[in-house]
């Protein structure tokens, strides 16, 4: 492992990006900018003073009087300061979306370029190519924050923050870019040079959920908000005109922490996640990438279910026309149980499309498999077996965080029992749809996993059709037709316990048989003979 | 120095290489010849690691290249049918990048870069911006990238086409060369003149199989089991070649006219002297008189077209 200075695809990028004349011409108009920034923000300052003493000239009043004599103590302090939030904050949006857009774009663009098996080729490992990529695509941006660090630094001290503040929120910018990149990078992988357009729309979405993630902070899960630059910045400089940021803390485990903790620990998290898939597929070839190994993603689908317990924050009590009452997303454990079993839908479904395995794979897998070379929770084999680990896992989680937080949602044993039945229903739903996509992925459908997941909306959208025309009928037909074709009355908060309808345990039956249908369909195509030639 | 055991690829349901088994010694030119589709390509990319094989294995200067990829490409020089390069780099730039990806010690890495540009012929555009380049001269480049770290084996996937045929004649020097420094060569060509008087050995593959291989004289004995002689005399002397080739049994189709002609030998070479000295003997004034040998191109359609399988 090289030093990251001396990474080949590090200098390659700081070359090509900082030759001596760009790198000045940056340099210059950076510094332009801050100057000019400077005496707009002086300028800003100033016209404040003087309209102050425009209205003192005009009243004469002692308040006038006292504003002018604040103003001019304050004078330096507030330009300063001003200064250092637009300096800050433009950093902040040029850092982080420049740093997603160029890794959005690395291994796609190699790709296009034609450049990516030359590079595949080096004796250069996963790591160092993916330490390279994050430093080196963005070089540009990284040394124009460089140059504007130290005025940035200048302005934040004379504005009268901290010393560790100033640094706080550079590491702050530092997580986030790097989680954006590494995600940006992410899915730069997934793309083929071809769906480059796609690539560009999707980093757009990853920067406006990032950024949108500011909305957590009134949720139940509030320390999701430290994702998003957002919550930082009006927390560490100070500045916070919402007063719902201090109505909603960051917590965890009901403790309350700072934002950067609570950003570090998030970004830092997932940007693992993100790194490991990188370094497991940088190298491979693009039909062979799959995020993670099955144990990995059993660790992914665990690490999320962990963070629900972690970072929620129950509803808080308040006076409700004289009477107590709780405000929030998770007054009582069955909401938090109904939320962890919709999420654990997500989660399962996420972890499925994750563990697709390859026809070539999975052809592979059963050939050993009749000769008893390979077991049904093999690398290679089916994703059924998984997805039934992880729920497995995420119960246990479920048990563990509803007792964690028995002291302020008392826990009752219906509620553990009704979320057993849920988040079995859950799985076997998420199941049959995942054994819905692997089948897609064995015909000869371009596409097959998008096209096998368009096919999935249209039938939710027609297992809605028909239960409106069961509707019709009566609301037991539609019950019955909703339970049978859909999940939906997992999430009826007025069932108790394990007492859900018969026509719930019927879907329940439907499904396990369309699941025994769907493996029988991949055995199936498996068993095709090969053609040969014409590959290449 | 590259064997492939068993190696195997399947793309969903197509068969692209089956169960392929090569041994390809060191010092060797070994060109793999087949049409489009047949397995080329894919058999080198599992070869330098760009392809992880469904099964078997590919080892190449005794590494697997699977297994320890990393260590099998520091004795691999890839080069394919597409020369793409960075384009905001100077020439020395790339090469040096390249140099380094590769881990050469960096105290070697100057002289190296510099031995290769003047090897492609490059000395004047070492400080040129590549975006400035010609096609040729980006070509070239390319071959560089993939001989800066001296790799004991290359790989070559169809590394002429596009090159026009002065670059041609400069990559067969380039090739013999580094053969000649033993290097091992494994190049993929459609075009078989392409690879004439250049292989010491092929392999003709098709529908993913190797249908022969071996050196190029083996190959011939094998698709052939009689030699096409032809001879040339000055005089009137028809008559008499024609009679003393029809008395000889081993001479078939025999076909004369004028002061030329041919005929199928079924003996050995050293027993085509004698057939000579006879018809010295008879007083035919021969001008010239040898074995034609084959060229690749029609190796490969008499086997590709099963005339001996």
């Amino acid at each position: 492992m090289t030093r990251f200075w001396t990474n080949p695809e590090f200098v390659r990028h700081r070359r090509a990006e900082l030759r001596p004349v760009r790198a000045i011409t940056v340099g210059a108009v950076v510094i332009a900018m801050c100057v000019l920034l400077g005496m707009a923000c002086w300028s800003y300052e100033r016209n404040i003073l003087e309209s102050a003493m425009r209205g003192l000239e005009t009243y004469g009043t002692q308040a006038w009087k006292d504003r002018v004599e604040h103003l001019q103590v304050q004078f330096a302090h507030n330009a300063w300061l001003l200064y250092y939030r637009w300096l800050i904050g433009l950093q902040g949006v040029a850092l982080t979306f420049w740093t997603l857009f160029s890794c959005a774009q690395s291994v796609s663009g190699e790709r296009d370029r034609k450049t990516w098996d030359f590079q595949r080729t080096t004796r250069l490992s996963s790591v160092e190519i993916h330490v390279g990529k994050i430093l080196g695509e963005p070089v540009l941006v990284y040394f124009a924050v460089l140059c504007a660090a130290p005025i940035t630094l200048i302005a934040g001290l004379a504005g009268g923050l901290s010393f560790g503040t100033v640094i706080s929120v550079f590491v702050f910018l530092a997580m986030t870019s790097l989680f954006l990149g590494l995600g940006g990078m992410w899915l730069s992988t997934l793309l083929e040079s071809r769906t480059r357009g796609v690539g560009l729309i999707g980093a757009l979405a990853l920067y406006g959920l990032t950024m949108g993630m500011y909305g957590m902070k009134g949720g139940g899960l509030p320390g999701l908000a430290a994702m998003s630059p957002l919550a930082g910045f009006m927390d560490l400089l100070g500045h916070s005109p919402d007063s719902a940021l201090q109505r909603f803390p960051a917590v965890l485990f009901g403790r309350e922490v700072p934002w950067l903790l609570m950003n570090i620990l998030l970004c830092g998290s997932f940007s693992a996640w993100l790194a490991l898939m990188l370094i497991r597929n940088l190298k491979r070839d693009y039909p062979e990438i799959r995020p993670l190994s099955r144990w990995q993603a059993v660790g992914c689908a665990a690490f999320l279910n962990f963070l629900i317990y972690a970072l929620l924050s129950p509803a808080k009590p308040h006076d409700f026309l004289g009477g107590m009452a709780r405000q929030g997303w998770f007054p009582d454990s069955k909401t938090v149980a109904l939320f962890a079993v919709a999420m654990n839908g997500l989660i399962l479904f996420l972890m499925g499309l994750a563990t697709l395995t390859p026809q070539e794979r999975l052809k592979v897998w059963r050939r050993k498999r009749a000769t008893g070379e390979s077991a049904v929770f093999a690398n290679d084999g089916l994703p059924w077996p998984w997805l039934g680990i992880s729920a497995v896992v995420a119960y246990a989680l479920m048990i563990w965080g509803l007792l964690a937080w028995d002291h302020s949602l008392p826990l009752d044993m219906g509620t553990l029992q009704g979320a057993a039945i849920r988040l079995l229903l859950v799985a076997v739903f998420v199941t049959r749809d995942v054994l819905f996509l692997q089948w897609c992925l064995l015909t000869r459908l371009r596409q097959p996993v998008v096209k096998g997941f368009l096919f999935l909306c249209l039938y939710y959208g027609a297992a809605a059709v028909l239960t409106g025309l069961a509707a019709v009928s009566g609301e037991e037909a539609a019950r019955w037709m909703l339970a049978l074709l859909t999940p939906v009355q997992v999430f009826d908060p007025n069932i108790k316990g394990m007492a859900f309808p018969v026509a719930t345990y019927g879907g329940l039956a439907l499904q396990t048989g369309i699941i025994g249908v769907l493996l029988t369909a991949i055995s199936g195509r498996l068993q095709r003979p090969m053609r040969t030639g014409a590959a290449a | 120095m590259i064997e492939l055991v068993n190696l195997r690829k399947e793309y969903d349901d197509v068969l692209a290489v089956d169960d392929l088994t090569l041994t390809i010694p060191q010092g060797e030119i070994f060109g793999l010849i087949g049409p489009n589709g047949a397995g080329k390509t894919t058999t080198i990319r599992m070869a330098c690691g760009l392809l992880a094989p469904t099964m078997g294995q590919a080892r190449v200067a005794g590494v697997d290249v699977a297994q320890e990829p990393e260590r099998a490409q520091q004795n691999i020089g890839y080069l394919s049918d597409f020369f793409a390069v960075y384009e905001d780099l100077k020439v020395w730039e790339y090469l040096d990048y390249f140099a380094h990806a590769y881990k050469m010690p960096e105290p070697e890495i100057p002289a190296r870069i510099t031995e290769v540009i003047a090897r492609v012929n490059l000395e004047a555009k070492r400080e040129a911006m590549i975006r400035g380049l010609s096609r040729g001269m980006k070509q070239r480049l390319g071959i560089a990238r993939a001989i800066i770290h001296r790799p004991k084996v290359m790989l070559l996937d169809e590394p002429a086409s596009g090159l026009d045929p002065k670059a041609r004649l400069e990559l067969r020097h380039l090739l013999r060369s580094l053969r000649d420094q033993g290097a091992t060569i494994l190049i993929s060509s459609h075009i078989l003149t392409e690879l004439e008087g250049f292989c010491t050995s092929i392999g003709i593959m098709e529908k993913g199989r190797m249908v022969r291989h071996g050196s190029i004289e083996e190959v011939t004995a094998a698709a052939t089991s009689t030699r096409l002689v032809k001879l040339t005399w000055a005089g009137d002397s028809l008559a008499a070649v024609g009679e003393k080739l029809k008395s000889d049994p081993r001479a078939s189709d025999v076909s004369l006219s004028g002061g030329a002609g041919t005929f199928r030998f079924s003996g050995a070479e050293e027993e085509l002297a004698p057939v000579l000295a006879g018809l010295v003997a008879a007083n035919v004034r021969l001008t010239s008189f040898g074995e034609v040998k084959q060229t690749v191109e029609e190796l490969y359609m008499k086997l590709s077209t099963h005339e001996v399988m």
